[in-house]
C-alpha cells in the first residue's frame, strides 16, 4: 500500500533531513577558549602536594567537612563537598606527581550546550557559570562533562549542582585572584589571562625540556580549556585522567541535529503539511475520534 | 468506520488489581522519602552514575512503548485505515498513560523539581540541547494525549452528571480541533523520539561503540514506530483478559502486516550503521557482541522472519510471541543504551536501589490499575468485541 509506505518515507526524511542539513551546514561558529578570558595554568611539576588550595576552596566556599574525623578528611574524588582536590599519581617509588583537578572551564563547554534550561553559560570574562534559579537538578550535565567535573548533592532535599566557579563572586568580582591560586605555596597554580598563560606554559617547557612534557593540556583538547597543565616529562597525561581528546566535541554532532531538525522550521512544518495532505487524499474525510462514536451510537 | 465504545463496568477489586494499588501505595510512601530526604536517601545515583534506572526504564523505555498511541493514530486518521478504530481508544488510552507516568517519573527524578517546568520559560529555552526539545515534546504531547482522550470522557459527561451542559459545549470545538492536533501528536512524537537518541550522542566516549552510533537518533525512532503496533497488540490481549472478552485476532493479524517493514527497514540501518563504521569485528571477542546479538535477535530478526509469515500472524499465540519478543527487546536496547554500556566515572557503579525498584514497580502499577479504572469508567473499548456486553 503507497500510503503505508508514504509514512515511513515522511518518518524517514524529518530524521534524514535533519542530518543532511547537519552535514552541510555547520551552525554557529565554535570560537572555543579565547585568549583573553581567565586560564589557570596548573604546573604538576610545582605541585608538593601541600592541599593548601583544597582547604582554601573549602572554606571560602562554605563546604562541609564529612568523614569520621573531619579535621583530617582526605577526600579521594571531586564531589559536592569538594571542589578542587590534590590526587597523587604514583608509578615507583621515585616517579609519581600531583595533579590538581577541577572543572576546566571549557571554552567549548558540555555542559552549556547539553543543560535543558541554559543553566550553565560561558561569561565573558570565561567562567563557565552555574545558576541554580534555572537549574532543574537533571544531572544532563554530569552525563555529558568529558572531565567528570559537575557533582550534585545527592544527599540534600534542595540539591544544587557543585562544581569551581573560579571564586568569581568572592574574588573575581573584587579583582582578586581565586583563592586557590592564591594560597599556593610553590607557584604551582597561576591564575590570569589565557593567551599570556599558553605563553608561559610554552617558556617554561622551552626552558626545562628536561622537566616538563613537551605538551600543554588544554591548548586544544575539545576547543581548548581555561585550565591548563604542565606535566613532568616521561608522564603522559592519560595517567592523570586527561584523556587525548579531539579538539572537535562529541556534542557538536547532537548540536547539528538539533539545528538541521529545526532549520526555519522547515523539516517538522513540511512533516505536518505532508501528513496533513496524506490525511485529506487518502480518505474521503477525516474522522477525529468523536465522530466516529457519535455516528456508531 | 464506526465503533461503539462503551464503560466495561466490570468489578474493579481482583486479586491483581488490589496487588497494583499496593505496589503504587508502597511506591508513593518512597516517593514522600525522596521528597523530603533527597536522591541519596532513597536512590544508588551517584556522580558517577547520575541516571539510573527511571531515566533509562522509567521515562526512555517507556517513552518508547507508548508509541502506540502516535502510530496507531497515524493509521487511522492520516491514513484513513477506519478499520483499526476500535483500537485508537484504547491505545490512546495506553499512550496517555505512559506518557502522564513518563512526566511523574522526570519530576521525581530531577533533584529541583519544584521548577521542572523551567525549560519550558522562554528565558531558558535552550536549542543546543536535544533533552530541552524532549521536555517541550514530552509536554505537548502529554497535552495532546490528554485531549485525545477527551472526547469518551464528555461522551460520558454528557449523559449523566453536574458536568452535562459543559461538556456538551467543549464537545463540538473539541471535535473540531482534534483532527489537527492528532497530527500534531504524529510530529511532535516524530521529533522527540528521535531526539531521546540524540541526547546520548554526547556521551560518545562513554557508551559502548555497539550501541553508540551517529544514528542513534533514527535509531530510537524507528525502532519506537515499530514497536508500536506490538504494543498495541499485547496491551489488547491483556485488556481481553481483564475485562473477559473476546480478542479480534483478525484486526490484529492485519495490523502485525505492517511492522516487518519497519523491522526490516531498522534491520538495514542497523547493519549499515554497524559496517560503515567498521564495528563488525566488536560483535565477536566479547559478552557485548553476545548481548548485542540477542537483543537485535529479540527486538528485529526473530519477529521480523516470524511476522513476515501468514501463519504465525494468523495465530494469537504467535502475534504475542512475536510482541512480547519486540517488546522485551525494545526494553533492553534502551537499557543497553543507557545504563548497561555506560562507562561511569573511575570508581563508580550502578545497580538499582529497592527504592529505585518500588518506585519502578509504582510507575508500572499505575499503567495497569489506571488503564482499568479509566477504561471500567470511560468508553474506551468497543461493545461489539465482548462476550456478552457491557452491563
Amino acid at each position: 500500500m503507497p500510503d503505508r509506505r508514504g509514512f515511513l518515507k515522511a518518518a524517514a526524511l524529518a530524521a534524514g533531513g535533519g542530518y543532511l542539513a547537519a552535514g552541510t551546514a555547520r551552525a554557529e561558529e565554535r570560537p572555543g577558549a579565547r585568549g583573553d578570558q581567565y586560564a589557570m595554568l596548573n604546573d604538576c611539576t610545582r605541585c608538593v602536594g601541600c592541599r593548601a588550595c583544597q582547604t582554601a576552596c573549602k572554606r571560602s566556599h562554605d563546604l562541609e567537612k564529612s568523614g569520621a574525623d573531619p579535621l583530617h578528611e582526605t577526600p579521594t574524588d571531586l564531589n559536592a563537598r569538594n571542589l578542587t582536590l590534590i590526587e597523587l599519581y604514583k608509578e615507583s617509588d621515585t616517579k609519581w606527581s600531583f595533579v590538581k583537578k577541577q572543572c576546566m572551564h571549557c571554552g567549548d563547554a558540555s555542559c552549556v550546550s547539553v543543560c535543558i534550561a541554559a543553566a550553565f553559560r560561558k561569561r565573558e570574562d570565561g567562567v563557565v557559570d552555574y545558576d541554580p534559579g534555572k537549574c532543574i537538578g537533571c544531572r544532563y550535565c554530569q552525563y555529558a562533562c568529558p572531565f567528570n567535573v559537575p557533582t550534585f548533592e545527592y544527599e540534600r532535599a534542595a540539591p544544587v549542582i557543585r562544581k569551581c566557579d573560579f571564586c568569581k563572586d568572592i574574588r573575581l568580582a573584587k579583582g582578586e585572584q581565586p583563592w586557590c591560586a592564591d594560597v599556593c605555596p610553590v607557584g604551582a597554580i597561576k591564575f590570569g589571562k589565557r593567551s599570556a598563560l599558553l605563553r608561559e606554559a610554552h617558556a617554561r617547557i622551552d626552558g626545562e625540556p628536561n622537566r616538563y612534557a613537551s605538551y600543554v593540556y588544554g591548548e586544544k583538547e575539545l576547543g581548548g580549556t581555561s585550565v591548563l597543565y604542565l606535566a613532568p616529562k616521561e608522564m603522559g597525561f592519560e595517567k592523570f585522567g586527561f584523556p587525548a581528546y579531539d579538539e572537535a566535541t562529541p556534542f557538536h554532532l547532537q548540536e547539528d541535529i538539533q539545528h538541521g531538525i529545526f532549520k526555519y522550521w522547515a523539516p517538522p512544518v513540511a512533516l505536518y503539511a505532508g501528513l496533513a495532505l496524506i490525511a485529506y487524499s487518502s480518505g474521503r474525510r477525516p474522522h477525529a475520534p468523536a465522530d466516529d462514536s457519535k455516528e456508531g451510537a | 468506520m464506526n465503533v461503539k465504545t462503551v464503560p466495561m463496568n466490570r468489578k474493579l477489586w481482583t486479586p491483581w488489581f488490589t496487588f497494583g494499588v499496593c505496589v503504587i501505595a508502597a511506591g508513593l510512601l518512597v516517593t514522600l522519602f525522596r521528597l523530603i530526604r533527597g536522591l541519596g536517601a532513597v536512590t544508588n545515583l551517584s556522580d558517577g552514575f547520575p541516571w539510573g534506572i527511571w531515566i533509562a526504564f522509567d521515562v526512555v523505555a517507556g517513552i518508547a512503548l507508548a508509541a502506540g498511541g502516535f502510530t496507531t493514530a497515524a493509521l487511522v486518521y492520516v491514513f484513513n485505515r477506519g478499520k483499526y478504530s476500535p483500537l485508537v481508544r484504547p491505545a490512546v488510552l495506553t499512550a496517555m498513560l505512559g506518557y502522564l507516568i513518563a512526566t511523574f517519573s522526570i519530576t521525581m527524578d530531577v533533584g529541583r523539581w519544584w521548577q521542572v517546568y523551567n525549560p519550558a520559560l522562554p528565558a531558558n529555552w535552550q536549542g543546543n540541547s536535544p533533552l530541552f526539545e524532549v521536555s517541550l515534546c514530552v509536554m505537548t504531547y502529554s497535552t495532546i494525549l490528554v485531549l485525545e482522550f477527551l472526547p469518551g470522557v464528555l461522551e460520558k459527561w454528557q449523559q449523566t452528571g453536574f458536568l452535562k451542559s459543559a461538556a456538551a459545549k467543549v464537545s463540538p470545538i473539541l471535535n473540531r480541533v482534534l483532527f489537527f492536533l492528532i497530527i500534531l501528536g504524529v510530529v511532535v512524537s516524530t521529533l522527540h523520539q528521535s531526539s531521546l537518541g540524540s541526547v546520548a550522542l554526547v556521551a560518545a566516549y562513554r557508551i559502548h561503540p555497539l550501541w553508540w552510533s551517529p544514528w542513534l537518533p533514527l535509531m530510537f525512532l524507528v525502532s519506537a514506530i515499530a514497536v508500536g503496533f506490538p504494543v498495541v497488540i499485547v496491551e489488547s490481549w491483556i485488556s481481553a483478559r481483564a475485562f473477559k472478552h473476546r480478542v479480534d485476532v483478525g484486526l490484529l493479524s492485519d495490523l502485525a502486516k505492517i511492522t516487518p517493514w519497519i523491522l526490516g527497514f531498522y534491520i538495514l540501518l542497523k547493519a549499515y550503521a554497524l559496517m560503515s563504521a567498521g564495528k563488525v569485528g566488536l560483535l565477536f571477542g566479547s559478552w557485548w557482541g553476545v548481548v548485542w546479538i540477542v537483543e537485535n535477535l529479540l527486538f528485529a530478526v526473530i519477529p521480523f522472519v516470524m511476522l513476515l509469515r501468514p501463519a504465525v500472524r494468523g495465530s494469537l499465540k504467535g502475534l504475542l510471541t512475536a510482541s512480547i519478543m519486540m517488546i522485551v527487546g525494545i526494553v533492553l536496547n534502551r537499557l543497553d543504551t543507557y545504563i548497561l554500556t555506560y562507562t561511569p566515572r573511575p570508581g563508580f557503579n550502578y545497580f538499582p536501589s529497592v527504592g529505585e525498584l518500588i518506585i519502578t514497580g509504582m510507575m508500572v502499577s499505575l499503567l495497569f490499575v489506571g488503564y482499568k479504572v479509566l477504561a471500567n469508567t470511560f468508553p474506551v473499548l468497543p461493545s461489539a468485541v465482548p462476550a456478552q456486553g457491557g452491563k
